[in-house]
Parts: structure tokens; C-alpha cells; sequence
């Protein structure tokens, strides 16, 4: 029934309304977030006389940085239909690595590649487990969760590292040219993750693995490979931000990565990538991870209890994956 | 440092497995449930219990969730210790009303217990060796109050809702500024504990109130990240923290924090596990132990700037008068 009434329905659409229609899904779906985006900003700047200033837009883009950085890998790994529930825990770890190694011997560059390549490995055993072992994404990921967590209270000891040489702490509070030094690096891997995924071969090969990995794997795309890729970025983005936290905090204990995961994850998911795969992309998961740190800033701006924040934060995830079943033409997912 | 510890805790298995005739003179075997290896504050009653069972050659055995806080991973770790039957536990609840139950295998069991940290809600027990959440609260909000001479605005940054320390502590905070009808409590906003979210919420509120001369965190973790707000916004206000970790005292030391209140988490570990060795021992011991809440500011640091693992106990005497 519904097929034949389209025809009909698209003729009596008009201007701006035809066009939206001639519109790929997944631009309507950016431009819908945009939309949303924007219209909280309003609201925001009508409700509080601080919200719109340069200096809270810089604090607000500065907060999201780290939440965009860990749903950006996050963001290539939901794309394949998968999922990694141990980034927080990375975070912890890497970060009580790092600390440890910058505190013993003096050398931040130590301390830094020792974050990142943790945050590496941990990506690599993620994706070597799925591929090779065999390991549903959600259980093998589950599972290298409760062994970092283990290892890093194992190690910390209940300790907390702190104090680190200003060279060090400039990656998270630093400025440059009035700028935080976390927002360029927050626009850079927005970029690098825009034209990776949209561009590149691997990019479209990690999309056409979401969408029907079977199909992906008879048209030639190394699917194991493309997945262990997916998983390794992810360990490394928490390797990244696991250096910004600690440069940001000027300090790390074993019990930080615990509420890091779930708000990476409704980033991604307020961004309309879909955890069927296939679908989704980096602007989006920017806006996401925009409208939580929002979310949050609003609530302290307007001394809202931000107890509230955590039940916003669900009705939004849960509003946003609706209204994309609503628009989204073809595949319903 | 760390190495002391692994030295230490090596030390204490061995003693626990071999005969240990030759080195203790009684030798009693102990349990000590504490919530988790993740907070300094339950390090350092630990270290304080091995201290003490040092002193009085009893055994320690530590139990502790390996998930921070985990009900049911207590539960079942008190189910295994009964099995064992040590002559005693010091017990501290992860959670005061759930594990109560627990509490109740262990009476039947036979085997005294010392109710440690925090209070549970029922059962029997040798003894209550705490501190009191509201008193930290209450004494170092006394001490904003005074160093803002009873004038200012400031702001509260809680823990998690719902949590009786929280709660306790963020009820003395607000009852040390009813106190002082020039302090106007800008906004009370809750940081979960946790540091980055301390931050951000600090650096928000910074954004809505050009003027801010307070502020009053439910633990040191979420301080220094109030502190690193206000430095990252070049801002200046007088910053109060809880639980005496090393860290708050450092911070203390280099005029970033002004105090912290202290939760003796060693002492309280020394006097819990003497309470329960005495009790074996038909020495005289205190029903309750309730430390007074003690703030820790520049004048009076530097005792807490000595490592935890290289204090060691009062003698009981001593520790009780105080």
C-alpha cells in the first residue's frame, strides 16, 4: 500500500521539500542533527547570558574533545556492527602507564608513546580475539574490560600519580592562538576520520563490512584485516585520550575509565551510526558528542540538578535512533 | 615503594600459611573486608590493620572486591570466610543495608565482629570504629567559613546521590553556611567523586559566575579537579577538599587547597584491627570509636606528608585518649 502511494506523494512535494527528499540519507540524518544542535544552542543562549560567549563555546568545544576522540574510533568499530565496551578501561590503563612511566624517568616522550602504543595494543588484542578467536565484539571486549580494570587497580594499588611537567600538561590545557590546544586536536582527527571514511577504499570497505559482511567478503574485502584495523584505531584513540585526560587533570588514579564508555557510546548513537553497522558517520558522532557535552554545561549554566543529566542523556539517545527509523527510506535498522 | 608493599603483603601470606609458632606468640587469624582497591582511603586502612596485627602478632587476610563496591561479590566472599572460620573480621560493609544479611551469617557463625567505617544497619558486634561523614563535613565547611571571614559566594560539588557519606557530608557542608548569613551557596552540583566530571562542572559553573570565592568538594579527588578548572580560567577561590589523601596534602603544601578533612583511614585500620584482637584477648575495649573530624590546612600538614606505608600504630592507650 505504502508503494503506491509514494509516487504520488513525492509529486505534491514542492521546493525545499522535494530537495530534502533528493537528499542521501545519510546527509538528511546530519542535517536533522544540525538542526537539533542548533535549536538547543538557542535555547541555551535564551535561558542563560553565559551560554553564548566565546569563552563558555571554547569550554564546551574543549569538554567535547576528549568525549569526540574516543567516539571517533568507537565510531569505525559500531560502523562494522560491533562494539568495544573496553575503551574506559583502555583509558584507566594507558593513562596509569603513562603517569608512571612520565613520574619514573623524567621523559615525557617515554610517557607519551607508552600511552599510545598501550592504548595500540590493547586495540590489537581486541580485534585479534574477535577475528581469530572467535569472540562476539560485545563479550571479547566485555571481557578485556574486567582484565584492565583488574590490572590497573593490580598496579595503582590504590595510589594516585600526580603532578606533571607543564610541556606534558599543555596537550589538555594548553592554548594556542586563544584556541585549546584539545579542540585542534579534536578537529584534526574529525578531519583525518572524514576523509578515512569517506575517501579511502579502507573506509568504504569498513562501511560495505557493516552492511553485509558476507557480501564484503565475496567481493574481496579483507574482512578480518578491516576489523582487526577498526579495533586497533579505537585502542589507539583511547591511548590519545588517555594523554589528554592525564595532561588535563594533572593527575590519574585506577578508577578513571569507569564513566568514560557509556557517554562514548550515546555520542556515536545520538551521531545516527547504527549498531546493525553500515551506517553512521564522524560528523555525526561530532554532533553527538556536542549535544552531551551540552547537555551538561546547560544544566550547571542554568543550576539544573545535573543529576537529571544521565536521564537526558537516554531520552535523547532513544529519540534520536527513532526519529532515524522515521526518515530512513530503504533498510529499516 | 611499591615494591614495600608487594614485600609486605608476600611477608603476611607466608606467615598466614606456615607454622607460625616459631614467630607469633597467639597468632589469631583475621579477616578484614574493606569496599574496594581503588579509593587511598581503604589503602590506608589496610596498611593501618597490618600495622597493628604486626604489633600484636595476629594474622591479616584481606578481602576485597575486585569490582569496586560489588554487593554480591562481598556477600560471597563472607560466605567463604565463614567456611575458613578466622577468629575474627573487621568488617566494612560495601553497602550498610545490603550486606546486612551477611552480617547475620557471620553472628550465626559465631565469629565477633568488628563493624568498621561505615555504620551497617543491623547485627551484632564487638565494637563501631568510624568517623563521622557529617562532622568532615560540618568542621571543613566551619573552615571556609572562617577563612572567607563568614563572606562570599560559593559553590558545592557532592558525590554520588544516594550514598550516606555523600549525603552526610554535603548535609554538614550546608549546615556550616547556615551558619553565615554572608554566604550565598551559588550552585550544588554533583561530580559522581570522580575528578574529570568535578572539572567540568567547575568550568561550567566558572562560565555563569563571574564571581566565585568558594568551593566545597565532597572528596580531594573532585578538589583538585575544581582546582585545575579554576587554574585553567586563571580564577582564584579558596578550595576545601575530603579525605586527607596524599595528594590533598601535597596540594596543600604548594597553597593550591586550603584544607581537607580527615578521614584517618590508618588509624581507623589500627584501632579496628586492635578491637578485635583485644576482644580476643579479654583486653578492655570501646563499644565505639568515633574520631573526631580532624582538618588538615598548612598549619598542621606535615605528619600526614609521611608515606602511609612507612606510618606505623599508636599504641592503643594512646590512639583511644585522643
Amino acid at each position: 500500500m505504502s508503494d503506491s502511494l509514494r509516487p504520488s506523494a513525492i509529486n505534491s512535494q514542492q521546493g525545499p521539500a522535494a530537495l530534502w527528499g533528493a537528499l542521501p540519507d545519510s546527509m538528511q540524518s546530519v542535517a536533522l542533527r544540525l538542526a537539533a544542535l542548533a535549536i538547543l544552542c538557542l535555547l541555551l543562549s535564551l535561558a542563560s547570558e553565559a551560554f553564548f560567549t566565546t569563552s563558555n563555546i571554547l569550554n564546551v568545544l574543549r569538554q567535547a574533545a576528549l568525549l569526540f576522540l574516543l567516539a571517533s574510533g568507537l565510531t569505525l568499530v559500531i560502523l562494522t556492527a560491533g562494539l568495544d565496551l573496553s575503551v574506559g578501561a583502555n583509558v584507566a590503563l594507558s593513562a596509569c602507564l603513562a603517569a608512571t612511566l612520565i613520574k619514573g624517568t623524567g621523559s615525557i616522550a617515554i610517557g607519551v608513546v607508552a600511552g599510545l602504543s598501550s592504548g595500540l595494543l590493547i586495540g590489537i588484542a581486541n580485534g585479534l580475539l574477535i577475528t581469530w578467536v572467535r569472540i562476539p565484539p560485545f563479550i571479547a571486549t566485555y571481557g578485556m574490560l574486567w582484565i584492565l580494570h583488574g590490572i590497573t587497580y593490580w598496579f595503582m594499588k590504590g595510589e594516585t600519580i600526580h603532578g606533571f611537567p607543564p610541556a606534558f600538561r599543555a596537550i589538555g590545557s594548553g592554548y594556542w592562538l586563544g584556541i585549546p590546544v584539545p579542540v585542534y586536536l579534536m578537529g584534526v582527527f574529525l578531519l583525518i576520520g572524514l576523509v578515512f571514511a569517506q575517501r579511502t577504499r579502507w573506509g568504504q570497505e569498513i562501511y560495505a563490512v557493516g552492511a553485509n559482511p558476507e557480501a564484503a567478503r565475496l567481493s574481496g574485502v579483507p574482512v578480518k584485516s578491516r576489523l582487526v584495523l577498526v579495533y586497533a584505531v579505537s585502542g589507539a584513540m583511547a591511548g590519545l585520550a588517555s594523554l589528554i585526560f592525564l595532561a588535563r587533570l594533572n593527575s590519574a588514579e585506577g578508577d578513571i575509565g569507569e564513566s568514560l564508555t557509556l557517554p562514548a557510546i550515546a555520542a556515536v548513537l545520538i551521531g545516527g551510526t547504527s549498531l546493525f553497522g553500515g551506517v553512521g558517520s564522524m560528523l555525526g558522532t561530532l554532533i553527538g558528542a556536542l549535544i552531551l557535552t551540552l547537555v551538561l554545561n546547560g544544566m550547571n549554566l542554568l543550576a539544573i540538578n545535573a543529576n537529571w543529566q544521565p536521564v537526558v542523556t537516554g531520552v535523547i539517545v532513544v529519540l534520536a535512533v527513532f526519529f532515524d527509523n522515521l526518515t530512513r527510506k530503504g533498510d529499516k535498522r | 615503594m611499591k615494591m614495600k608493599t608487594w614485600i609486605y603483603s608476600a611477608m603476611a601470606v607466608v606467615v598466614s600459611c606456615g607454622s607460625a609458632s616459631s614467630f607469633a606468640q597467639s597468632g589469631e587469624r583475621v579477616a578484614v573486608f574493606t569496599k574496594n582497591q581503588t579509593n587511598p582511603f581503604f589503602q590506608a586502612f589496610r596498611l593501618g590493620a597490618d600495622s597493628a596485627a604486626k604489633q600484636m602478632n595476629a594474622q591479616v587476610i584481606h578481602y576485597v572486591p575486585t569490582k569496586p563496591d560489588s554487593i554480591p561479590e562481598q556477600m560471597s566472599q563472607v560466605e567463604d570466610v565463614i567456611v575458613k572460620k578466622p577468629n575474627a573480621i573487621v568488617f566494612t560493609p560495601v553497602d550498610y543495608k545490603a550486606l546486612v544479611p551477611a552480617v547475620s551469617k557471620m553472628n550465626a557463625a559465631k565469629i565477633p565482629v568488628v563493624n568498621a567505617t561505615d555504620r551497617s544497619e543491623s547485627g551484632n558486634f564487638v565494637a563501631f570504629v568510624g568517623a563521622s561523614d557529617y562532622k568532615l563535613g560540618l568542621e571543613t565547611g566551619n573552615t571556609l567559613v572562617r577563612a572567607l571571614n563568614g563572606k562570599g559566594n560559593l559553590v558545592i560539588i557532592e558525590g554520588v546521590k544516594g550514598t550516606l557519606t555523600n549525603s552526610d557530608r554535603v548535609r554538614g557542608f550546608n549546615d556550616a553556611i547556615k551558619q553565615a548569613p554572608g554566604i550565598k551557596i551559588l550552585a550544588s552540583q554533583p561530580g559522581n567523586y570522580q575528578r574529570l566530571q568535578a572539572l567540568q562542572v567547575m568550568e561550567n559553573l566558572l562560565q555563569s559566575h563571574p564571581q566565585l570565592d568558594g568551593v566545597l568538594a565532597a572528596n580531594d579527588a573532585m578538589a583538585s579537579g575544581a582546582i585545575e578548572a579554576l587554574e585553567g580560567a586563571n580564577r582564584k577561590a579558596l578550595v576545601i577538599g575530603i579525605n586527607g589523601t596524599k595528594e590533598a596534602v601535597d596540594a596543600i603544601k604548594a597553597g593550591k587547597l586550603l584544607a581537607t578533612g580527615d578521614y584517618n583511614g590508618f588509624l581507623q585500620g589500627c584501632i579496628a584491627m586492635m578491637t578485635a584482637i583485644r576482644d580476643l584477648r579479654k583486653l578492655p575495649i570501646q563499644k565505639e570509636v568515633i574520631f573526631p573530624a580532624m582538618v588538615i590546612d598548612k598549619s598542621n600538614y606535615q605528619p600526614f606528608d609521611t608515606p602511609v606505608e612507612s606510618r606505623s600504630c599508636p599504641k592503643w592507650e594512646d590512639a583511644i585518649k585522643s
